[in-house]
């Protein structure tokens, strides 16, 4: 870690007016500041800013400096929300990062974390080692051939199957973008990873309202049954009636460079009975465009599996 | 005995003081440059602007290195150090030291060093290299890498397995490892008045101070190793780690006390790790089950140095299962990788993977119940030799393991569990009971107080509460009268905690130093002058007996005028070995559950059932091998540190080098049966430090055949080897 200077602005004006990188939950940018892999000359702590609060009213928003866990444990939560919170990193993690963080988090790309390693997403142009190295835990969707690094959160699944908003405030004013609009694919340009820009804060998260998303869920398969990142998960919400699926909400982790929201599973279960057969030909399609490495291929199945399973779960249960 | 370690208050408030808890006025603070190729020469390190950094007092490399030999010992042959040559042999190898008054300034410097290699190909495929594999030097007990036994009239392992009516024949792979463990190598260095001492993490005090009096070319009465608390070692820490040369080194160097300690990603490849391996066994049977024949071929990954072999065919099939005919051979595959080492059952923990997949193949392919089949072939003796056993109950493991687990109820074919596929798995666990030379020094006090000392280390084993568990046992006292002490190089020397050996050799070696004890006792208490002058005397209970009356040894020696007694007592293996084989033994069983749609597998329960002699504290003991099996299903579903072609390791670090959470492990259940070994040493006990990991990733693989249908000769088991069709139940 490189000395670097410290500064705590109290409101959003003077934070926006400071230039400098922001410090929130700290478990993404100091991590990556002690591997020098990040080496900001100031850094913004912005935890005393006004930016908290969960309110259910209509739709939901979600001040950015809310800790995951305490959005985890908010009533007026959606399930699928909550739980892709809960299977994220570890319970002190959890108490730490913001939600604003989460879905601004970087990859977990072990190229990426080792500077004495070439990425693209590091060092433009330096090339990608993971094209043809260790890239088990990277993507299959949205790939390109100078990037194939997943996108590591779990509530951004989540968030981008029910729409979120992001409210982004800068130098010149504030907007509202839909998070799914947001990410960015790698490209050839696999640096840029979002489309803010300069200087600009995220403030709020805002889901709008979807009462039938209180049947969703989260399932996340991962190598081990906790603090692990995702092979593959997926954010499912249905909503049937008299056996029919009515409405469906289908995204998709670990296996995209962004959190990747698959509207044709969607409208493959629309109209159909909530049945094994259903979901199986919708999950079918779920891979379509994949670009598998040496060492991830199987993910195009497993996310066709895991697109299932999520559905069953939703519709029968966790059996056992 | 169930006893509370004496230790685990100090462990669980943190009041245990590590290696790099000690500080001192004036310590300096030491970073480890480490390269970043996996094989070449350093060309140059330009280290301008790291000696300019704020703080720095020194950066050695090995263009300005800091003075060490190449130590070699008796026990442990010769190590490396660091900084004596350009050449880099793998990836993460330690090439340069910044030390800076703060540690933060130190790595910062560290930062800042550049280094200039001249590239040489890296080698890190042990499979490219099988066809070019060496033979591996003899093995530790001195047997070829290749040996057969051959029934009379048998030409060949070849013609005995074409004889065999039932033949299975498969290859197996085991994966990288490290060990990991909790405290980082690391360590204190202090030299005053040309007496160094050294706190550092380490299996055995004393070898740590003889091998830094060997690099340091210093009298090795100048050199003190203490080593009270050892964070973890697992055998990787049984040879002086990087930091304690280079801080010893620099902190003469600098007159100042350094300290240093790895990073966690360092701890990677700055010190050793376990080997990968490849295994082809091939078993051939009597339709009964009877073995015919073992063929069992093993190949090891190992540094450029060839530092070590994981002797996986010679720690498992040459000894564990009765057969008329028997080939193995052990090969090794230098590779540009970290350099390998013990780690907790080394040849047995992967050596029982292949052999134990493979008699659960041979059970499939004879449709028999793969307990049955092992102990079928039982033996009483190591195939070839005259040596039985000396006390050997595997088959009672296996009965009370059986009836424990409800192995009764397991089909062949597994059984659902709404959306889990649910099998059962077992396997057999052996390691060979062994003694390293021991002395354990004891002193009795005027106080009635004891100390039972030995220089050796207390790596989390349970150690210091045996020596106080045997020391009152052999004393006739209560435990709480006994002052353990180890972890100090100026203590008897009690040579390397590692192998399973502690109890049993500093067990032997107290129960030889104790009638020593209170035999000077009895003399001094019969003395002419002394209380009970010239007098039949006995010792009870603490006490000196003789005829009309009775003194604690504190009061005989206090009416005597000394203050205590102190002897030392000496084992080590002798004439025992000429009569019989020792090993422990186990039965391991697991439950495993693997989902139908995305195929995680979870261990649900677990049980080992081990026969280790006698068992000098229940509590430890079960803590020991509870650990081990949960490290086994770690090696099964886990571990493996992946390394590049390049060699750079893809996930040096606790977050990419899996190790199982507590989400991970289900029940864990341990019986012991207890019949204490005499023939093996007088404690009776044998060692079991790591024979709770050996046959547990076997049991977990079988019982994921079970489940699933799906064989996986390799681990860890992941995923996408269970992806395959069709999903049997859905």
């Amino acid at each position: 870690m490189r000395p670097f200077e410290l500064i705590a602005p109290t409101t959003v004006d003077e934070a926006l007016a400071t230039p400098g990188t922001f410090l929130a939950g700290g478990t993404t940018l100091v991590d990556l500041m002690k591997l020098d892999v990040l080496t900001p000359q100031r850094v913004l702590d912005i935890n005393d800013l006004p930016l908290r609060g969960i309110d259910t009213g209509d739709g939901l928003r979600i001040g950015a400096l809310e800790r995951m866990s305490d959005i985890a444990a908010h009533p007026g939560t959606y399930p699928v929300i909550s739980r892709a919170l809960l299977l994220s990193a570890s319970q002190q993690l959890r108490n730490m990062a913001s939600i604003g963080g989460n879905v601004l988090q970087r990859t977990r790309c072990t190229y990426f974390r080792d500077v004495s390693s070439p990425c693209n997403r590091r060092e433009p142009g330096s090339g990608c080692p993971a094209l043809t190295g260790a890239n088990r835990m990277h993507a299959v969707l949205g790939t390109s051939d100078s990037c194939a690094a997943t996108h590591p959160s779990d509530v951004a699944v989540a968030l981008v199957a029910l729409d979120a908003e992001v409210r982004l405030v800068g130098p010149d004013g504030s907007r509202t973008v839909r998070l799914a609009d947001l990410y960015r694919l790698p490209g050839d340009t696999p640096e840029i990873e979002n489309d803010l820009r300069p200087g600009e804060l995220l403030t709020e998260i805002v889901v709008p309202r979807l009462d039938w998303a209180s049947n969703s869920t989260y399932v996340k398969v991962r190598d081990r049954q906790s603090y692990e990142f995702a092979l593959c998960s997926a954010a499912v919400a249905l909503d049937v009636r008299d056996s029919r699926i009515v409405d469906a909400r289908v995204a998709v982790g670990g296996v995209a460079t962004v959190p990747w929201r698959l509207t044709a599973v969607e409208a493959a279960l629309r109209g159909r009975p909530a049945t094994l057969a259903t979901f199986s030909d919708a999950a079918a399609g779920a891979a379509d465009g994949a670009r598998p490495l040496s060492a991830n291929g199987f993910k195009t199945s497993l996310l066709e599996r895991t697109v299932v399973r999520a559905l069953l779960e939703l519709t029968e249960g966790d059996r056992a | 005995m169930t006893t509370t370690r004496l230790d685990a208050p100090l462990k669980v408030t943190g009041r245990a003081t590590y290696a790099s808890d000690h500080t001192f006025p004036g310590l300096a603070h030491g970073y480890v440059v480490v390269s970043t190729i996996a094989h070449g020469e350093i060309e140059s390190m330009d280290v301008t602007a790291a000696k300019g950094s704020p703080g720095v007092l020194a950066v050695y490399s090995p263009f300005d290195p800091l003075e060490l030999r190449t130590p070699s010992t008796a026990f442990l042959g010769e190590t490396w150090v660091p900084l004596q040559d350009r050449e880099v042999g793998y990836y993460g190898q330690p090439i340069g030291f910044v030390v800076a008054e703060t540690y933060e300034q130190a790595r910062d410097a560290a930062m800042l060093v550049e280094v200039t290699y001249r590239r040489r190909p890296a080698r890190t495929s042990l499979q490219d290299g099988l066809a070019t594999a060496e033979d591996a030097p003899p093995a530790m007990d001195g047997s070829p890498p290749s040996l057969s036994v051959l029934a009379d009239g048998v030409e060949s392992i070849e013609d005995a397995l074409a004889a065999s009516p039932v033949v299975v024949d498969a290859t197996y792979r085991t994966a990288t490892q490290n060990h990991a463990a909790m405290e980082p190598h690391s360590a204190v260095a202090v030299w005053e008045d040309g007496t160094l001492t050294v706190h550092s993490g380490n299996q055995g005090s004393d070898l740590q101070a003889q091998e830094l009096a060997n690099a340091l070319q210093v009298d090795p009465a100048a050199v003190h190793a203490v080593n009270p608390f050892v964070g973890g070692a697992f055998g990787g820490k049984g040879r002086t780690s990087v930091p304690a040369f280079l801080a010893a080194a620099a902190a003469r160097a600098l007159g100042r006390p350094v300290k240093a300690a790895l990073s966690r990603e360092q701890v990677f490849t700055a010190t050793a790790g376990r080997a990968a391996t490849v295994q082809r066994i091939t078993l051939g049977a009597e339709r009964d089950g009877t073995l015919v024949a073992i063929r069992h071929d093993s190949w090891s990954s190992t540094a450029l140095d060839r530092s070590f072999v994981e002797p996986t065919s010679h720690g498992t099939s040459r000894e564990w299962y009765s057969t008329r005919n028997l080939a193995i051979s052990q090969k090794m595959v230098p590779l540009t990788i970290s350099p390998t080492t013990f780690m907790r059952a080394p040849g047995e923990a992967p050596g029982s993977f292949a052999l134990e997949s493979a008699i659960d193949e041979l059970a499939v392919a004879l449709d028999m119940d793969p307990v049955e089949l092992r102990l079928r072939n039982n033996s009483t003796a190591p195939p070839g030799r005259d040596l039985q056993w000396s006390s050997k109950h595997l088959d009672e493991c296996f009965a009370i393991g059986a009836a424990r687990f409800g192995w009764a109820d397991r089909s062949p074919q597994g059984h659902t569990d709404g959306d889990w596929l649910v099998g059962l798995g077992t396997a057999t666990a052996m390691f060979p009971a062994l003694r390293f030379p021991a002395t354990v020094g004891i002193t009795l006090r005027d106080d009635d107080t004891a100390e039972v000392a030995t220089s050796g280390a207390d790596p989390g084993t349970g150690l210091l509460t045996v020596l106080a568990l045997i020391g009152a046992e052999s004393l006739d006292i209560a435990p709480e009268r006994i002052t353990p002490r180890l972890g100090d190089s100026a203590l008897p020397s009690g040579g390397m905690s590692g192998g399973s050996t502690a109890t049993a050799s500093t067990g032997t070696a107290i129960m030889v130093a104790a009638p020593k004890a209170i035999d000077e006792l009895l003399a001094l208490a019969a003395a002419p002058g002394a209380p009970f002058a010239g007098r039949d005397v006995s010792y009870a209970d603490g006490r000196v007996l003789a005829d009309g009356g009775s003194m604690t040894f504190g009061e005989v020696l206090r009416a005597v005028g000394r203050a205590s007694v102190s002897v030392t007592g000496s084992s080590a293996p002798g004439e025992e070995m000429t009569k019989h084989s020792f090993s422990s033994f186990g039965a391991q069983f697991c439950e495993v559950r693997v989902h139908r749609w995305t195929r995680e597998v979870r261990v649900s329960r677990m049980l080992g059932v081990f026969d280790a002699g006698r068992i000098i504290n229940r509590k430890a003991a079960r803590s020991q091998l509870m650990g081990g099996m949960i490290w086994g299903v770690s090696a099964a579903l886990h571990e493996g540190l992946d390394v590049d072609a390049d060699g750079r390791p893809s996930n040096a670090d606790l977050a990419g080098y899996l190790l199982p959470v507590n989400a991970d492990i289900g029940e864990v259940d341990v019986a012991l049966v207890e019949h204490p070994d005499t023939l093996h040493n007088s404690v009776g006990a044998r060692g079991l430090g790591e024979i709770g990991i050996v046959g547990m990733a076997a049991a977990v693989a079988n019982a994921v055949h079970n489940a699933t249908g799906v064989r996986v000769r390799h681990i860890p088991i992941t995923i996408e080897d269970l992806l395959v069709p069709p999903v049997r139940g859905s």
